[in-house]
């Protein structure tokens, strides 16, 4: 785990900014500690949110709603992963 | 290394606005992040991004449109580590939403009886489980742990644990408990508690590997004419007999009378200590005093 300096130094993001992705909700980091303790995929994403905010010109609004579903994507993938293995491990369909 | 122009699709005589817009425009199709399952779209996104690189920036495309500079001239490092996709595809991250499938997983049909039974699996490994494994450290008085013996440790969380030590255990082993660590979380067996011994130093025994050494102080006179005297050990006193004109120093071997382990027995070694009356005696300084050393005994003669 990363804590919020690194963080900061490594995504080349300032306090306020990450204060911020972190209300909105987009960056959950780890809340075990006293400190919040952010991950490798904390980081990704935020690279990710980069892209979009200023590479591609989506606003905050549209931010919002592409994670959302990016989300959702995943969570998609994953279940459709299992389905697939749960057939593999059965050798055939219910 | 294709054409940067070409990768972009915008001509050569294209304004740095138009050039931003098509970045954007392949920027938003291509990036890995939004297509997760095209193993491709990393690679393609990275050609896009190092033409926009050379493109986007005024000196770098001066050069290039004078052939100073190839395209690979623009190949600088790719835009971010890693992509989020890399991390997310994982799995059960708190981000991550069943929002887009959660109505076929509650059906009837095919999709949702084999996400059923996937999530079955994996709950019965989780029922299966075993408990996590707990560390305890144990205080062992040194003539235990040569010895052997059980001690009771007392559980922070209630309860005690009986800790059978193994005759000869040695500072900082760890010692497994099968099955004495927490229970587990389903119906899987307990962890095991990890006891680490601590061994107390001992007043007056030391342990080199399986060897006991100890100090015994004896008199002048039994250094000198020798006899039995009574030496401890770490199972009970023995009478160990001392050589006529022992020296202070001198080590005395009593074999198999040290750490017994499944490797075998260490030896005790004695070290004679000659200690004089306190107060002084006044018959022995008086003896002494009209005492005439032979000829011949110098015992600084080889110094």
């Amino acid at each position: 785990m990363i804590d919020e300096r690194e963080f900061l130094a490594r995504t080349h993001l300032d306090q306020a900014t990450l204060a911020v992705w972190v209300r909105e909700s987009w960056i959950c980091p780890d809340r075990t500690a006293p400190e919040p303790a952010y991950s490798e995929a904390d980081l990704a994403r935020a690279g990710l949110i980069h892209d979009l905010k200023h590479n591609m010109g989506v606003n905050d609004e549209g931010l919002d709603v592409i994670l959302h579903l990016i989300d959702q994507m995943h969570g998609l993938r994953r279940a459709l992963a299992e389905a697939l293995a749960s057939m593999k491990e059965h050798g055939r369909g219910p | 290394m294709k054409d940067p122009y070409e990768i972009l699709g915008v001509a050569k005589t294209a304004t740095p606005e138009e050039i931003r817009k098509a970045y954007r425009q392949l920027a938003k199709k291509l990036h890995p992040d939004l297509n997760p399952g095209d193993k491709r779209a990393e690679e393609r996104f990275k050609e896009v991004a190092s033409a926009n690189d050379l493109l986007s920036d005024p000196d770098k495309r001066r050069r290039f449109d004078a052939g100073e500079i190839d395209a690979s001239g623009a190949e600088t490092a790719p835009p971010q580590g890693r992509y989020y996709r890399e991390y997310a595809g994982q799995g059960g991250g708190p981000y991550e939403s069943a929002g887009g499938y959660a109505d076929y997983a509650e059906s009837d049909d095919l999709f949702a009886e084999l996400l059923r039974r996937s999530r079955e699996q994996q709950r019965e490994q989780m029922r299966r489980a075993p408990g996590a494994d707990l560390h305890y450290e144990l205080r062992v008085p040194f003539l235990d742990a040569v010895n052997g013996g059980v001690k009771t440790i007392t559980l922070p969380q209630g309860g005690t644990l009986d800790v059978t030590i193994p005759s000869g255990v040695e500072d900082g082993q760890v010692l497994r408990l099968r099955g004495k660590g927490a229970p587990a979380p389903g119906e899987g067996p307990a962890g095991d508690a990890l006891v680490q011994i601590v061994v107390e130093p001992h007043r007056f025994f030391t342990r080199e590997g399986d060897d006991i050494h100890v100090e015994l102080p004896v008199t002048i006179k039994e250094a000198a004419l020798g006899g039995e005297v009574r030496a401890p050990t770490t199972t009970g006193g023995v009478m160990l007999r001392i050589p006529k004109g022992a020296n202070a120093g001198d080590t005395l071997r009593l074999k198999g009378k040290g750490v017994k382990t499944r490797r075998g027995a260490g030896d005790q070694l004695v070290k004679l200590k000659v200690v004089m009356p306190k107060p002084p005696d006044a018959e022995l300084d008086s003896f002494l005093a009209g005492w005439t050393p032979p000829a011949g005994y110098d015992p600084r003669k080889e110094m």
